[in-house]
């Protein structure tokens, strides 16, 4: 495989090895461009995954820790923000391919109305909505791209809401289980449109992957069959692949260096022993997520650039946009066992567009799924449910006939919800911690309620013993990390453009969730890596013609 | 004075996953576990050879008193029976290891919390030697008075983790908390994976799009 020396000088360095940065390397590399892909986080392999529950969702196993990458939160942008302690608030997946790795693999691509919406519905005062500056139209090849390149299960025209698509999907979806029976069999009754759920999960063997399995380990952890089309099993090894592309796990990138011209002419980062080094290279693409992204533009700040790399605009940070998750908890008389197979396979999007008779913005798709992994089943509270003793015993056997409507919503854009540098705390290596300031706008959470409504009923239409509300609350833990760095036409009003080029440097690129302009409704993976797919598309256009 | 009006403080716990995810004063948890996996990794192998050998394995943060005080509370939270409880699944064992190693930052809090349980049930029941020994119908009684405390809450929290993690950890002996709760752990399952699913015909496409 491909190893740089270390003063050797590529043609792009990608910071950030998830759903972006994987697809950005594969694409670039086989162009024929040089490039150098850095992970701050350590490369594992499906053989190092494994079925714990404890390690993987309530220790931090792969995560960005709370300790050596601190954050701090207050969700009153005049309050001061509080370490948050046991995890943080800002989630992603700290291993090579990112958390491309640990999603539950919903993949739906955004809708048309996604991308135009506020020229449709016109401003909606005190929040940044606005239009995306490309349509679903332009991303359509590209998220064709993704299902067939990367691998997604599906049924094409299965939804009446889908937007129009070119080519199906290249492999059918994957087996239904008792919640997507039931949910479909309640939404039926209503007159609702349930449809078998796209997954980025493989339902046969597809270029050189194997189907799944339905170990049932999907949300939250690394697949231990590579059926799970993650990155980490996809694109970097093609990547790797051309012998064009190094791909440099624990290496963490902390500054973008910047040349007397001012322009991007390599990365400053910590090797796995705190070394620093220069990673030089002919154009930087930030694909770190929408969290570290911005911090990595504040943390790059000079006399050139005072308030961070790229920010002329001041929005390097805002319009952080994290969705909402509208749970409602059933039981039904029989096993369903949800603990076997994917997390998900029935969706609706009846719900998706905005209904001014709600009397408020949003829209969101609800799907099936598991209520959970054993010990998540059996600390989950609410409904008055017993806490011990014998009732409780009870509820806990419930376990293999319960199932959850998890839906997912819109979050409007708010300038007050930011990722900036904390002035005090700093992470392991001495670099300037994230602060979150994030508060959800009245709508998201109204919206929130909305389809805990409607999968309340859609439970009770199909024949639940008991159905109860989770928590509507608002956000404090998010994995969706979009829009800090939006893009736009106006470099007033944008901090890249249509090509994913950063206004105020000619060389630097950012692809990622940071570049979203509104939230979607949900599920922003398949979305994101479409994105990259275009841009990673544009940027080699750019760098042949010498416009880079 | 009993544990309810004497309540620790710094260990705010938990009242759902979420409030889990907060938990305060919990911080070095993640450090620590990165830096020490391979040392879980060995006593959980430890773990594993002593329960070969037919033997339960050592206890390092309780004393027997306070183990046989922590398991009758577990074993309150999820009671033995039919099947399998707290008891069973050797959850004391977890809760010893588990404030030794990944949860060690909590263990300060935890041991004043259960020295406050136990003053508390003392001074409720004055002719009782200790809560283990205690009639069933007094635990009881005296749990539904502090089933609201931080320290009770922390008590739950760990026994489920003890019922349930992988038994690596030192409790759910033998799977017996899957077994409880009808979980199999494995790697490869196929269709039909559950009741409703068995007599689905098929996925019937929709006529035309709707208004």
């Amino acid at each position: 495989m491909k190893t740089f020396s270390r003063t050797e000088t590529v043609d792009f360095a990608v910071v950030g090895s998830g759903a972006a940065g994987g697809v950005m390397a594969r694409e670039l590399s086989q162009a024929g461009f040089s490039v150098v892909l850095l992970e701050q986080g350590p490369r594992l392999g499906p053989g190092d995954f494994e079925h714990d529950e404890l390690k993987y969702i309530f220790l931090n196993g792969i995560l960005n820790d709370p300790v050596r990458c601190p954050q701090t939160f207050t969700n009153d942008p005049r309050k001061p923000a509080q370490r948050t302690s046991n995890s943080n608030v800002l989630q992603y997946a700290r291993i090579v391919g990112g958390s491309s790795n640990h999603f539950t693999a919903n993949f739906w691509r955004f809708h048309e109305i996604d991308f135009h919406e506020r020229s449709v519905l016109g401003p909606i005062a005190g929040t940044g909505f606005a239009d995306w500056p490309i349509g679903y139209a332009e991303l359509e090849p590209y998220y064709t791209k993704v299902e067939w390149e990367i691998g997604v299960s599906g049924l094409a025209h299965s939804s009446p809401f889908d937007p129009w698509r070119s080519k199906p999907y290249p492999m059918p979806p994957l087996p239904v289980k008792s919640s997507g029976v039931l949910f479909e069999r309640g939404a039926r009754k209503l007159g609702l449109h349930p449809y078998p759920a796209p997954m980025a999960i493989v339902s046969r063997a597809y270029r050189g992957r194997p189907a799944c399995v339905h170990c049932g380990f999907c949300e939250g952890f690394g697949c231990e069959v590579m059926a799970k089309s993650s990155n980490l099993y996809t694109m970097i090894p093609e990547a790797e692949a051309t012998g064009r592309c190094e791909v440099r796990a624990e290496s963490y990138v902390h500054r973008v260096a910047l040349d007397a011209r001012g322009r991007a002419h390599g990365v400053l980062y910590f090797d796995r022993d705190r070394n620093e080094h220069l990673q030089k290279a002919r154009a930087v693409i930030l694909c770190a997520n929408g969290a570290e992204t911005p911090r990595l533009l504040l943390n790059s700040a000079n006399t050139r650039f005072p308030q961070g790399l790229a920010n002329s605009s001041g929005l390097v940070g805002k319009y952080l946009m994290c969705n909402q998750g509208a749970p409602v908890h059933a039981v039904f008389e029989h096993e369903l066992n949800e603990f076997k197979s994917v997390q998900v396979t029935r969706v609706l999007h009846d719900f998706y567009d905005n209904d001014p008779h709600r009397g408020f913005y949003g829209g969101g798709g609800i799907d099936a799924r598991i209520d959970g992994q054993p010990i998540y089943w059996a600390l989950a509270e609410g409904g008055q449910l017993p806490r011990w003793g014998n009732e409780y015993k009870a509820r806990l056997e419930a376990f293999p006939r319960s199932m959850l409507c998890m839906g997912h919503t819109t979050s409007l854009a708010v300038e007050t919800n930011t990722v900036t540098l904390d002035p005090e705390l700093k992470d392991a290596w001495g670099v300037p911690a994230l602060r979150v300031t994030y508060k959800d706008h009245p709508d998201d959470m109204a919206m929130t309620r909305f389809l805990q409504d409607r999968s309340t009923e859609i439970l009770d239409a199909a024949g639940a013993v008991k159905i109860w509300r989770g928590e509507a609350a608002e956000t404090t833990v998010a994995v969706h990390l979009l829009g800090t760095c939006r893009m736009g036409d106006d470099p007033n009003s944008s901090v890249v453009d249509r090509y994913h080029r950063t206004h105020d440097v000619r060389n630097l690129f950012i692809c990622d969730g940071s570049s979203f302009v509104t939230s979607g409704r949900g599920q922003p993976t398949m979305t994101i890596e479409a994105l990259a797919f275009r841009a990673a598309d544009q940027i080699g256009r750019f760098a042949r013609r010498y416009e880079i | 004075m009993t544990a309810a009006n004497n309540r620790p403080c710094g260990t705010a716990l938990l009242r759902t996953r979420r409030a889990f995810l907060r938990l305060s004063g919990v911080a070095g948890v993640s450090a620590w576990l990165t830096a020490n996996w391979p040392a879980i990794a060995a006593a959980a192998q430890h773990a594993t050879h002593s329960e070969a050998n037919g033997l339960t394995p050592p206890l390092s943060f309780f004393d027997a008193a306070d183990a046989a005080d922590v398991e009758t509370l577990a074993a309150q939270i999820v009671p033995s029976g039919a099947t399998p409880g707290a008891r069973e699944a050797r959850a004391v064992y977890f809760i010893d290891r588990a404030l030794t190693t990944f949860y060690a930052d909590w263990a300060p809090a935890f041991r004043q919390g259960l020295r406050e349980f136990q003053a508390g049930f003392r001074a409720a029941r004055p002719g009782a030697a200790s809560f283990a020994t205690a009639a069933a119908e007094e635990q009881l009684a005296f749990l539904k008075s502090v089933d609201q405390e931080p320290f009770f809450e922390a008590a739950r929290t760990l026994t489920v983790l003890g019922l349930l993690a992988a038994p690596q950890y030192g409790g759910n002996y033998r799977g017996a908390g899957w077994r409880l709760i009808g979980f199999t752990d494995q790697l490869v399952f196929e269709p039909p994976f559950g009741y409703y699913d068995r007599e689905y015909t098929g996925f019937v496409p929709y006529a035309q799009a709707p208004k």
